[in-house]
């Protein structure tokens, strides 16, 4: 696929991941609505960090700085969550 | 001229080209840390005043809130579109782009600050001394519910005026910058653009769409 081509479809898969993410709000599924939401959220940040953050292709020192902040931010997450 | 180097630091273009995406990744990171934060404190907020957050999270306008969504992933794909005619040295296309990548930000802007208004004229807006009346239950709740919400907006706000800034700055000066610049500065304001984007992704949910 061209790199334009892999750009619009990164471009309607957000667009429809945000349809699902107000279509599923709009019904209540007993609780999880919120983890749906986030999934959705989370789904969203992967295909633009992968696609048009080119993450991808990144070379090992930006892969390192996102590792990073993903351990950083599960330590600040999972300790005070597991406190609540 | 893409090989040319701005910095006397670097003994390769290649090497300050990765130097620039490693320290723009490393920002973004400490970025991450600040909104991370921040909405960590609105989940276990939300965790011990589940009712109130509910009831003070349907006064967000929908409607317009998924707009503002839309805009701003169009601009992220405009924003995406300018490296990529940038990369192929299509100049014409490229600032086109970034204008059109800043505008859909003014629209984001726009439409936002609409929100600010109504909600100030409803009086559900505790900041800035406005006068706080919510008829739920629990209004002392609510009110840390919508403090939150314009601490959480008005920083992403903030964020995305810097990024317009960036953008008019470098368009501003385009016809002046070498090209071995323009392809360094326009991944780098793409990288903090998309990390915006992210940001609102993660805000949109939490506070539109908790317990409709």
């Amino acid at each position: 696929m061209t790199e334009l081509g892999k750009l619009a479809l990164a471009y309607l898969g957000l667009l429809l991941l945000l349809a699902l993410t107000v279509a599923s709000s709009l019904v209540d599924l007993d609780g999880f609505n919120t983890p749906i939401n986030l999934a959705i959220a989370a789904a969203k940040a992967a295909i633009i960090a992968l696609v048009f953050m080119h993450l991808v292709r990144a070379g090992a020192l930006s892969r390192l700085a996102v590792a990073a902040v993903a351990i950083w931010l599960a330590i600040l997450f999972g300790l005070t969550l597991a406190g609540l | 001229m893409s090989d040319a180097i701005e910095s006397a630091a670097f003994d390769t273009a290649e090497r300050e080209r990765r130097a620039d995406t490693f320290g723009m990744w490393v920002f973004i990171g400490s970025e991450a840390m600040l909104f991370g934060a921040v909405l960590l404190l609105f989940f276990a907020a939300r965790f011990h005043y589940s009712a109130a957050f509910a009831a003070a999270s349907k006064h967000r306008a929908l409607t317009l809130g998924t707009l503002n969504t839309a805009v701003l992933i169009t601009s992220s794909f405009f924003m995406a579109l300018a490296h990529f005619h940038c990369s192929a040295r299509r100049w014409r296309a490229t600032t086109w782009s970034l204008a059109a990548t800043a505008l859909l930000g003014l629209v984001f802007l726009v439409i936002k600050g609409s929100e600010y208004a109504m909600e100030f004229h409803e009086g559900i807006a505790p900041v800035l001394g406005a006068p706080f009346a919510f008829d739920g239950p629990h209004p002392e709740q609510a009110q840390l519910f919508f403090a939150l919400y314009f601490a959480m907006t008005g920083l992403h706000a903030l964020h995305l005026i810097c990024g317009m800034a960036v953008i008019c700055w470098l368009l501003a000066f385009w016809r002046r910058t070498p090209v071995a610049n323009r392809m360094r500065r326009v991944p780098a304001v793409g990288l903090y653009w998309h990390f915006v984007d992210i940001v609102w992704v993660f805000l949109f949910p939490a506070l539109y769409l908790i317990n409709r």
